[in-house]
């Protein structure tokens, strides 16, 4: 029985053969030279260059240039890649007393994104780090001194749903609302960058050394598992006065970017994670999501929407089989299957809507709470008298396995 | 719902089945596990059916919920295909491993191994560690 389950695998291993193959053609056009390099453009006031054209995983970038004298200077730096990132508004208003139940998405936050900031301002990053989930971007933005008007958040479009709970239960995100206009959209995007980088120490680095000529240098260390393609390093001081160059991040064989996660992961931490977990998984009479998932949170850090997503289907295979093999000795009630399937399906329609609406710290505190609740529930499996029941009932299943098995040769 | 089951006439609360299985439903497909660990002991326990009718009933019915889930998932592009892959290939060599492994290890064990694991994550999600 257990080699049937087998079938599909030569299936499988093509589809992993050709993304290995569209992979390395993706590779070959990043190869191409996309980086104008040392040249600087734009505005004749400020210069910046960097040192290489090309960066491998937690490389160091050092980057120089001259400014006017005496204007801080600040340096973005921003994947071209980008993700979609989804938030929901439920604070409660303060002038009007409201929840506002708005669901804002975009799809063009990058996926590597950070601000360089003079070193000056560290104890300011520091203070918004003591405010834990608190802190806001765009009154750290503010109180900074930078004006993300022709920077990459002014860039985004933002989409806007007003959502309800029978929105939920129609298994809809909400009704779409009139867009944004430009001020609007940079305002509303700066929180969606927040829940994508969660922390200012991701977004906010105080590492530009400023002299008094106005020259400066800082050096930024790529972290792993960043997005490979084009980076723009933007150094600007105020709306006015900016100027970019660009590099291009190359990732070592065997890790590849993940499009809808946004990241670059090597392809053998998930693999054999998720064979490990599946083995633990029919060890223990339960599938391995209930694992999977929240390690993919912890290890990579991947956004709960995308892990959720994409573990729930790894198992459909497992129940095709099961259904099959057990409804080929007619040991499937489909009447009682069915019943319960239509209850599931509502289940299933309302489930990853609800997935969307929540913040992260929700989902893993609900997650938390489910896992309590498994552990008891298998705890209580392990008691002697559930051990004695659970052997009788296996005996009469076995029985009944055998009839069907012998009706069947018949 | 009177079931037919091998000859046997097995009396099954339905609704209240059905409620419980909404709410295994939202909650597997809301977090991304299958909900055959809760939907097993909903049919036996709480509706009091015997294992030989549930193990392959539960099977059929949470396929429902998993496809629902998949399709929806789909749509609001949560799924990556690559590391969908990559998972997927690993979930079938696992699934064939597993069992072989199975018949050397004592399940109790294996089931109070994975209770501390299964806590020991939880507070990780509490954030308490890690």
């Amino acid at each position: 029985m257990m080699l049937k389950k087998m079938y599909y695998l030569p299936g499988l291993v093509v589809v992993f053969a050709s993304l290995l193959v569209s992979d390395a053609l993706a590779r070959q056009d990043a190869a191409a030279p996309k980086s104008d390099g040392k040249s600087a453009a734009g505005s004749a006031r400020i210069a910046v260059q960097i040192d290489k054209t090309e960066y491998g995983q937690e490389a160091t970038v050092k980057i120089t240039g001259k400014a006017p004298k005496g204007k801080p200077v600040f340096i973005e730096v921003a994947s071209e890649k980008t993700v979609a990132v989804r938030r929901l508004d439920s604070k409660r208003d303060k002038e009007t007393g409201k929840i506002p139940y708005i669901f804002y998405t975009s799809e063009d936050v990058p996926a590597y994104y950070v601000t360089l900031i003079p070193k000056g301002m560290s104890d300011k990053v520091e203070a918004l780090k003591a405010q834990k989930d608190e802190w806001s971007y765009s009154g750290a933005l503010k109180d900074l001194g930078i004006d993300p008007a022709g920077l990459r958040p002014a860039a985004a479009k933002v989409e806007r749903r007003k959502t309800s709970i029978i929105a939920v239960i129609a298994g809809s995100r909400g009704k779409l609302m009139e867009p944004l206009d430009e001020k609007g959209s940079v305002k509303s995007v700066l929180p969606l960058y927040k829940s994508r980088f969660k922390s200012p120490a991701r977004l906010l680095k105080p590492v530009v050394d400023a002299k008094p000529d106005g020259s400066f240098e800082a050096s930024l260390k790529l972290p792993k598992g960043i997005a490979d393609g084009t980076y723009t390093v933007t150094a600007f001081t105020d709306k006015a006065a900016k100027t970019a160059t660009s590099f291009t991040m190359v990732l070592p064989a065997g890790t590849w970017y993940f499009k809808r996660a946004g990241m670059a992961m090597n392809i053998f931490g998930p693999f054999i994670m998720a064979l490990l977990v599946t083995m633990l998984g029919v060890l223990m009479g339960a599938g391995g999501g209930f694992i999977l998932t929240p390690l993919l949170l912890w290890v990579y850090g991947l956004p709960h929407t995308i892990a959720a997503g994409t573990v729930l289907p790894t198992v459909l295979f497992s129940q095709m089989s099961g259904i099959y093999n057990y409804n080929k000795i007619k040991f499937i009630s489909w009447k009682l299957g069915l019943t319960m399937g239509a209850a599931m399906l509502a289940g299933g329609f309302i489930g990853p809507v609800i997935t969307q609406l929540i913040s992260l710290s929700q989902y893993k505190s609900w997650f938390g709470g489910v896992l309590v609740i498994l552990a008891g529930l298998m705890l209580w499996q392990t008691l002697p008298a559930q051990m004695a029941r659970n052997k009788h009932e296996q005996e009469i299943l076995k029985q009944f396995k055998k009839k069907a098995e012998g009706a069947k040769k018949k | 719902m009177i079931i037919n089951f091998w000859g046997r006439e097995i009396k099954a609360n339905v609704v209240v089945g059905a409620i419980g299985a909404f709410f295994v439903a939202v909650a597997s497909s809301m977090f991304g596990f299958g909900g055959g660990p809760f939907m097993v002991p909903l049919m036996t326990v709480v509706l009091g059916l015997p294992m030989y009718v549930v193990v392959g009933s539960s099977l059929l019915a949470i396929l429902f919920n998993t496809l629902m889930a998949t399709s929806k998932n789909l749509f609001f592009e949560t799924v990556d295909f690559k590391l969908f892959a990559i998972m997927a290939i690993a979930a079938v060599i696992g699934g064939y491993l597993g069992p072989q492994i199975a018949k050397r290890i004592s399940p109790v064990l294996v089931k109070r191994v994975a209770v501390v694991l299964l806590l020991a994550l939880a507070t990780q999600l509490f954030g308490w560690w890690g």
